[in-house]
Parts: structure tokens; sequence; C-alpha cells
């Protein structure tokens, strides 16, 4: 008897692994480092796990930008990968690129996805035209740390961080520490330029619910124009430029490292980041032995509070014309979407998660109370307001306009240009790209 | 095997190499050129010189035409100016002078990247030693790699040092053929170290430095690529972006094919006249037969 | 004071200046060796201090695993040992056929390759070398790291111009004893020409590990991108690397060239001033 049963068993697993067509499908992403590699490539196991006839390729592309690139050649070659993390600036070259499946499609014939189970912010970015062109995945924003310790040396209350531009200039002052000499040993803030101090212009924009482009932001059609050489634009200008010019704020350099080199090392006491960064600056502060605390972007007072645009990655599925492939991958990213595929990737990182119900149920299990610093981040989001301004903007030329706008700080710090003239110069560079592209559509 | 045939059988693999990848490309990029382009490539329009002309009204890419010029001419001056020192120090004969010399030579074998990110530590705000030592001796904090100049000088630093080693190791070689009786016969004739310097060295080492001109402007100009990208990428505000700079960026990382096709061109161009201007000048005066 | 008095304290400050000089110019390496074993902790002390209160290995480790390293280096490895052997062998080929040989079209397919000679066209025409490796599915991987370098109009001048320092007889004599040219050239030029051929060789070996623009643009994985790659992945990883893993990372970037380039300085030397001049 016993012997039948297990003659049958295998049988059945021999038959199964037989007939089940195993499908293969290629997944690109964009997220470094040995700890990151190996999340994804656990999520896609436990994926693979549930279901042994489809086999997911998962490969890290590099940077976002090298993503882009190799994107790009792939398309141009012939074989796209079926599903591949796009930035979020990358949404206007994705949709007019001609080789995607928009989620909306895939949802419309799907009911047993629910899409009120995303996010708001993160579901508003990727609509563009009232569709869902992608799944956001990795989303971030932009968040200030602050080094608890430091301001309680400089006699400011650490549970009562600014919260308007005023004050956060009037604090970084007071932490700003100078030995007898008068050279400068501690700064009060500190930034990494390039493409992040473009992406906080963005932010701090939306935290003013202001619109970086034209015809909201290029979500009712294709954007024309940059309007953010405005009173807003300006505030944000000068709100870098004063801190930059009274010493108590230091510009990094280039890219994200040097900035959290800076503020790590305690030779800044405030740093912004990205919120994905919170894992590290968490175990950062242990080990170096400052208490850490997380803070709201501020905003000029008397300023209506907006909020904050939702920044990173989302996926996208290419038309590669195989139905089979296309509904594997459809399943493979309602995996990443679930509740608790979300929650492992984001504890695993400090990008927040995309599903409502990962946060509710993260918030039931206690974790937001024994990590303020996520909560944070979380409810920064929550709390922004959907409006066209924190939708963020969407156009195909928006890496020249993040070069640009970076420029035009750098002009400003340098005082080749004044605050105001470096920003109208920031805007024209903008116009022209803009124009450029669009002259291809 | 005929005889006659032979000779081009050996040619063979240079010339598909040179033909695939260089000559193809090249009639590949001037016809791009007068093309615009969509990232994916699905949307592609005659523009004529429409790319040139946006080119070449831009500030941006006249700054960093500018750009490169000041940091090549000031780098290759320079760097080669304090190679030809090191060479005559490195030319004594003095006890353990091997050890020196391959001490000194030791920043050929740096990499472009390398190069950058050693100079980009050593300058840095937070545990740089350069920093340091600015605020000890100078009682002064230069932000090195973000404001201007100082970034450009930065990247030039870097960019000499990594020079050095190629620099010396030919400016030596061409000292030690300067036959001793050149000198001895000066010296007879009363001439001073300095006025010996300038009468017979330099000259006498003057097809040596055309060649080294000319590679380090080829250097500076192209392969420094790596040093600003690991540095500045650019930055502060397109101050420290070369022309190949910039082309890697419009290509790469703002993907505008048609923009970095009439860079290319452009840059096709210069080198054309360079190198015209190389083999009609400076070859005899260096491979001298 | 006597003239050998005089000789003496000229060569001690001559000395000292070389010692000076020496320091100066290797200090950058010899800072990123201290600071690479210094603990996370000691790294940003303030003022700094140069030597380490102990040997942090963990660094290497760190850098290592944080960006690949050994798979990185491997390919960089691969690919310099390809490109400097396919640059040697076909510019010996060619530079034998301009130095050895009257042909037709001899001159004029001499000047199509000199004109490529300041062409760096990985650089120059990236944009459309990257379409054709895209057109060939080439993008990361090791062909499009190689092929488009085996071959360059620098070696093959240098190599013609060496090939013609030696002496007609020779030939003449091989071609009495009834020596094809393919063996000519193997058994008397090539063994004849060896420290030439090497030195160039080095030059090449150190050219490609130095490659940085073009790996960058048609690598994207970090299974496929080379060592210099890693060092720009080093400062972008999302962890909390500090300059103690980053010179770490960048000190075992540069120890295969720096290692090679002491072994075999000799034959370094060779080949960079045969770059330049013939003898």
């Amino acid at each position: 008897m016993w012997r039948k049963i297990l003659l049958f068993s295998v049988m059945a697993v021999l038959a199964s692994a037989i007939f089940a067509a195993p499908v293969t499908i290629q997944f690109w992403h964009a997220m470094g480092g040995t700890d990151r590699i190996q999340l994804l490539q656990n999520l896609a196991n436990e994926f693979m796990q549930q279901n042994p006839d489809i086999k997911v390729d998962v490969q890290y592309t590099g940077s976002y930008t090298d993503t882009m690139t190799k994107m790009i050649a792939a398309v141009r070659a012939g074989n796209p990968p079926d599903l591949v993390m796009i930035y979020d600036i990358g949404t206007q070259m994705m949709i007019d690129s001609g080789v995607i499946i928009p989620i909306q499609n895939m949802i419309d014939k799907d009911p047993s996805f629910d899409i009120n189970t995303l996010v708001s912010a993160s579901r508003g970015y990727y609509t563009v035209g009232g569709k869902l062109y992608s799944l956001p995945f990795n989303s971030s924003n932009p968040v200030i740390f602050y080094n608890k310790t430091l301001f309680e040396k400089a006699g400011l209350d650490p549970n009562n961080p600014p919260t308007t531009f005023e004050e956060f200039i009037a604090d970084a002052q007071k932490l700003t520490v100078k030995d007898a000499n008068g050279n400068t040993i501690q700064y009060g803030f500190t930034f990494g330029s390039g493409e992040p101090l473009a992406w906080f212009f963005e932010q701090f924009m939306a935290v003013q619910n202001s619109l970086l482009l034209n015809n909201n932001n290029g979500r009712d059609g294709r954007a024309t124009k940059a309007v953010f050489s405005n009173e807003s634009g300006l505030r944000i200008f000068n709100f870098f430029n004063d801190m930059i010019q009274n010493g108590s704020a230091i510009n990094a350099g280039p890219g994200w490292d040097n900035a959290r080199q800076i503020f790590i090392s305690q030779r800044a006491a405030m740093l912004i980041t990205s919120t994905s960064d919170v894992n590290m600056m968490v175990k950062a502060a242990q080990s170096g032995n400052f208490s850490l605390g997380v803070m709201f972007l501020p905003h000029p007072s008397g300023v209506p509070y907006g909020g904050v645009i939702v920044g990173g990655a989302s996926l996208w599925m290419v038309n590669t014309g195989n139905t089979q492939r296309e509904e594997a991958t459809w399943k493979f990213l309602k995996f990443l979407e679930s509740v608790d595929a979300q929650i492992e990737w984001s504890t695993g990182t400090g990008y927040f998660p995309v599903n409502k119900n990962s946060i509710i149920k993260l918030m039931y299990q206690g974790y937001y109370a024994k990590n303020p610093p996520y909560l944070v981040t979380v409810l920064q989001l929550l709390m922004s307001n959907v409006t066209p301004a924190t939708r963020g903007g969407v156009t195909g030329a928006f890496p020249q306009i993040r070069t640009a706008v970076n420029d035009a700080f750098g002009k400003m710090f340098t005082k080749a240009m004044t605050p105001q003239q470096a920003l109208q110069w920031a805007q024209d560079q903008a116009n022209q790209a803009i124009a450029n592209y669009n002259s291809l559509y | 095997m005929s005889k006659k045939i032979f000779p081009y059988l050996l040619l063979i693999p240079t010339f598909l190499i040179v033909v695939i990848f260089i000559y193809y490309p090249a009639f590949q990029t001037f016809k791009l050129s007068f093309y615009k382009m969509s990232p994916f490539g699905n949307r592609l329009f005659f523009t004529g010189f429409g790319n040139f002309w946006s080119l070449f009204t831009s500030g941006q890419y006249i700054q960093s035409a500018y750009t490169t010029l000041i940091f090549v001419v000031v780098t290759v001056v320079a760097g080669l100016t304090i190679s030809l020192f090191l060479a005559l120090l490195l030319n004594q004969k003095v006890p353990g002078i091997g050890i020196f010399r391959t001490l000194i030579f030791a920043p050929y074998a740096v990499s472009p990247a390398v190069a950058g990110t050693l100079w980009a530590f050593l300058l840095s705000p937070v545990a740089g030693y350069v920093s340091y030592l600015f605020l000890v001796l100078f009682k002064a904090q230069p932000q090195w790699l973000t404001t201007y100049p100082l970034a450009l000088i930065a990247i030039m630093i870097a960019t000499i040092w990594k020079n050095l080693g190629f620099n010396i190791i030919f400016f030596l070689a061409g000292l030690q053929s300067i036959p001793q009786s050149y000198y001895e016969a000066a010296t007879i004739d009363g001439a001073n170290a300095s006025s010996r310097l300038i009468k017979i060295t330099i000259p006498l080492l003057s097809p040596i430095t055309f060649y080294l001109i000319v590679m380090n402007v080829t250097f500076t100009a192209f392969s420094a690529f790596a040093t600003i990208d690991v540095m500045t990428q650019g930055g502060p505000a397109n101050t420290t972006s070369t022309l190949i700079y910039k082309l890697y960026q419009d290509g790469f990382v703002n993907f505008n094919t048609g923009f970095a096709s009439a860079e290319s061109v452009i840059l096709i161009l210069i080198m054309a006249v360079f190198t015209y201007l190389y083999f009609k000048f400076g070859q005899k005066a260096v491979f001298y037969q | 004071m006597k003239k050998s008095q005089k000789k003496i304290l000229r060569t001690i400050l001559i000395e000292i200046g070389l010692i000076a000089i020496s320091v100066i110019i290797l200090l950058p390496i010899f800072l990123a060796l201290t600071m690479s074993l210094k603990k996370p902790a000691e790294v940003f002390v303030y003022p700094p201090k140069i030597f380490p209160n102990s040997f942090y290995i963990q660094n290497y480790i760190s850098a290592f695993n944080s960006i690949n390293l050994g798979r990185l280096m491997l390919n960089s490895l691969i690919m310099s040992i390809i490109i400097t052997l396919g640059k040697t062998v076909f510019g010996i080929f060619s530079g034998y056929a301009f130095s050895n040989f009257k042909f037709k079209g001899a001159s004029l397919l001499f000047a199509a390759l000199f004109i490529t000679l300041f062409m760096p066209a990985e650089m120059i025409m990236i944009v459309p070398l990257f379409q054709i490796m895209q057109s060939f599915h080439w993008v990361n991987t090791y062909w499009a790291l190689t092929i488009p370098f085996l071959a360059s109009a620098t070696t093959t001048f240098l190599m013609r111009q060496h090939f013609m320092t030696i002496p007609k007889e020779l030939e003449d004599a091989a071609k009495i004893d009834g020596a094809g040219p393919m063996r000519f050239l193997f058994e008397i030029l090539v063994p004849l020409s060896k420290s030439t051929i090497g030195g160039i060789a080095m030059i090449n070996f150190v050219y490609a590990w130095n490659l940085y623009l073009w790996p960058l643009v048609v690598t994207n994985s970090n299974s496929m991108a080379t060592a210099q790659i890693g060092l720009k992945m080093l400062t972008n990883v999302e962890s909390t690397s500090n300059w103690g893993v980053i010179m770490a990372g960048t000190l075992m970037v540069l120890a295969p060239t720096l290692i090679l380039f002491f072994a075999v300085q000799k034959l370094f030397v060779r080949g960079i001033i045969t770059t330049g001049l013939k003898e």
C-alpha cells in the first residue's frame, strides 16, 4: 500500500515537472550593495518556491542611469527583459518608448489585484493621464537626520527640531562650532550635490505646493515649460545659499556618500538624505555613540505645507509579445507588492512599504513604536497632501533638468550668479531641454 | 601561399578591427550628428546642422571647451616643467639613484581613476590630510572639490601627479642620450649651470618635449575623464566638465544621441587637425631615422 | 673648501632632495595605506593621525565583498591579457608587413592606419561604438571589453619601427637557407625583438587595466564590470563605506599594475621609451 502511494507520488511529481512548462522571466534591478542584491534574490527565491513553474532570473544592472542605458541597449538590440526597475525621472521616457505594457492594462484584467492597497502618493506619482503605468516598488523621499547629542551640546532641545526654514537656518548656526583660529570644526548642516541636490530642490518645491512644470506638472498633458523660477524656487535657493555663505553648512560634493560621511563622523549636525538611508544611519549612530533624530523637511514659515514627492524607482513590464511570460511577470509583480514581501523589503532597506496593509501590519506588530526613525519616514509621506505638486513632474527631459538645477546651485554657491539669476538660468536651460525632447513627439 | 598576397594577409586582423571599430563608427557619427533621436531610438528626424547649432549657442558647451583648454594647457605646461626638473635631479650620479628612479616612476602604474580616488581622499574636507595641512599652515579651509577654481586645480594636481612617472622616464632617457662632451666643452667656455641648461639641455630635449606635449595633451583631454568622474563629476556648476565629460553626459546620462554625435564629430575634427600638425612638424623630429 | 668636500656636500644635498621628492610623490599611496588600516572610529579622528592604532584588515574584506571585487579583478585581468595578446600578435603581423614587404597600396594603407593614431575611438566615438555593441548583442560581455581593442595603429607603428632597425642581411640569409617569411618572423625577428615586444606588451597591459570610460558604458552588472569601475561603485554603494574601506579597495585595484611595474621595471622603461623614440 505505502509503496503504491510512494510510487504514485513520485510519478505525480515527475509528471508535473514534465507537463508544467516552466517559464523563465528576466528581472533587472538597480539596487546595489551586497545586502540589497541578496534581499531581492531571496524574494525571487520565495516566489519561485510558491510557483515552481516560473523561474525568475534576477540581475543587478548597475545604477539607475546604468540600468536605463542597458534597457535602451536591450530594446534596440531586440532582447529586453520582462521586468525592469526604472528611476522616477525615467517615467516619461518609458511611456514614450513604445515597448512597455501599462500596468493599468494588467490591473483592469485582473480583479484579484486591489489598486487601493497602493500607498496613494506612490500610486499618484506613476499615474500619468489617469493611467497607472508602472508599479512602485522602492519608494523613498528625503528627510533630515540630526544628531541629538550635538543638539544638546549646542543647548538646543533635541526633541523639538526646527520646522521652518528660518528656525532651521538659526539652529544650523548655533550648531556650527569654530576653534580659536576661527576654523570650523563642526557644521550645522550638510548635503550632497549633483543629483541629490536637484532632487531636494524638487522636494522643497512640493513642500510649498509649487509646480515644477506646466500642465499640472505634465500630468494633464505633455509639459512644455518649466515653471520653477518663482518665489518658491527662490526661497529654496536662498535657504541653501544663506547657510553656505554664512558658513553653517558644508557642500559635501557630488553624490550621497560624502555627505553621509561628514554626518556620521559628527562633523555636521544635520544631514538631508533619502529615507532609504535610515537603516544605515541607525547603525552608524549606534557605532558612533550618538543619538539619532529624524525630522520632516522644514518649510518656509507662512507658506502652506504641501508635502513630499515619492522618489526611488518603479517596476515596468515590457511588451514581449509572449503572453505566457507576461502572465508570469504579472504574477511575480503581484508577489513583490504583497504585504509580506513589502515588509521584508522595507525593513531590510529603509524604503517605505508601498502597500498600505504592510504599514498597518508593521504598526500592529509594534515595529514603528520600536523604531521611531522609520515611523517618521512613513509619517512624512502619509501626511503629504496629494496634489499635482506633490505627485511630482513628468517630462522626458528630466535628467537634463536635474543637471541644470544642480549647476545653478553651483553657480550661486560660487557667487558667479545671484540666487535669482541662477534660478532663472536653470529654468531657461530646462526649457531648452524640454523643447528639444518634445520636438521628437 | 602566393608571396604577393602574404603582406595583405598579415594586415587583415588589424584592418578588420580598425575599419569596424574606428572607421565605421566615425562614419556613423557623422551621419547621426545630423539627426535627432529619441532615447529608445523609436523616433528619428533629420535636423541638418541643428545639433551643432544648439551646441554652439548653448553656454554649457562653450564653457566645456574653455574648461578643456585651460585644463590641458595648465596641466601640460606645469606637469612637464616639474617633470623636467625632477628628471635633471634623477640624472645625477649619486649613490642609490636606481632606487629613487624606481620610486619616482611609480605613479606611471596608477590609473586615472585611482589617482582620482587618492586625491579625492587627500582633499576631502573630513578626513583629508591635505585639507588638514592647509588648516595648520595657512589657517584656511579650502573646499577643494566643491568650489571654483579649486575643483579644477584639484583635478590638475591629480593629473599632473599621475603623469609624472611617464614624463620623467622620457626626459631622463633624453638627458642620458645627450653626449657628456657637449657639457664639458661648454664648461670650458665658461658657461654656468643655468646657461648650460638653457643652451644645451633644453634645445636637445626638444624632440622629446614635443612628443611629450602631444601625449600629455591627448591624455589630459581624454583619459583624465576617469579622474574627473571620480572626483567632481564635472561640478561645481559644470566648471570641471571637459569636452569628453560633456559627451558622456549627453550620450549616456541625458540619452541625447544627436548632441553626443555632433560632439563626437567636433572632437574627431579637432584630433584630425592635431594629427596633421603632428605629422607635419613633429614626426621627423621625434622618430628620427 | 676642498674640491672633494664640495662634491660630497653636493651629493648629500642631492640625496636629501631626492628623498624629499620620493616621499612627496609616494605620499598619496602611503597615506592611503595607513588609512586603509584604520578602524571606522579612527577614520574621522580630528585632528587626524597618520598611523593607525591597529591593523584593521576588515576594511579590505568589506571592500572586497561589497562590490564583488574578486570578480571585477578577474574581469580586468581577462580583459587586459586578451587585449595585450591581440595587440602584440596583430601588431607584430602588421608591423612586419609594413617593414619587410613592398606591396601595392602599402603607403596608402599605412596612411589610412595612421590617421587613427590619435583617435581614441572608444572615447570620442563612444555613441556609435556603443550602438555597434548593441547590434552585435555584445553589451555587458567580454566581447565588448576586448574585441575593439585587439589591434591599434600605435602598436603596429612601433613594431614596424623596431623591425626596420634589424639588418636586412638577416632576411637575405634566411631566404638563402630556405626559410619562408613566417619562419623568418617567428624564428629570427621575434626572438631578436624580445625585450622591445615585452616592453610594449607591458604598456598595453597597463593601458588595458586602466581603461575606464568604455567599461563604464558597455558593462552594467557587478559581474561584468572591471576593477576600475569598482572604484566608482565603492563610493556609491549604499552601505556605510568610509575612507578606510574606499582606500582599501583603491589599493587592491592599484596593486596588480604597481607590483608588475616594480617587478619588471626595466621592461617597462624600455617599452615606454620605445613608444616615443626609435633607438
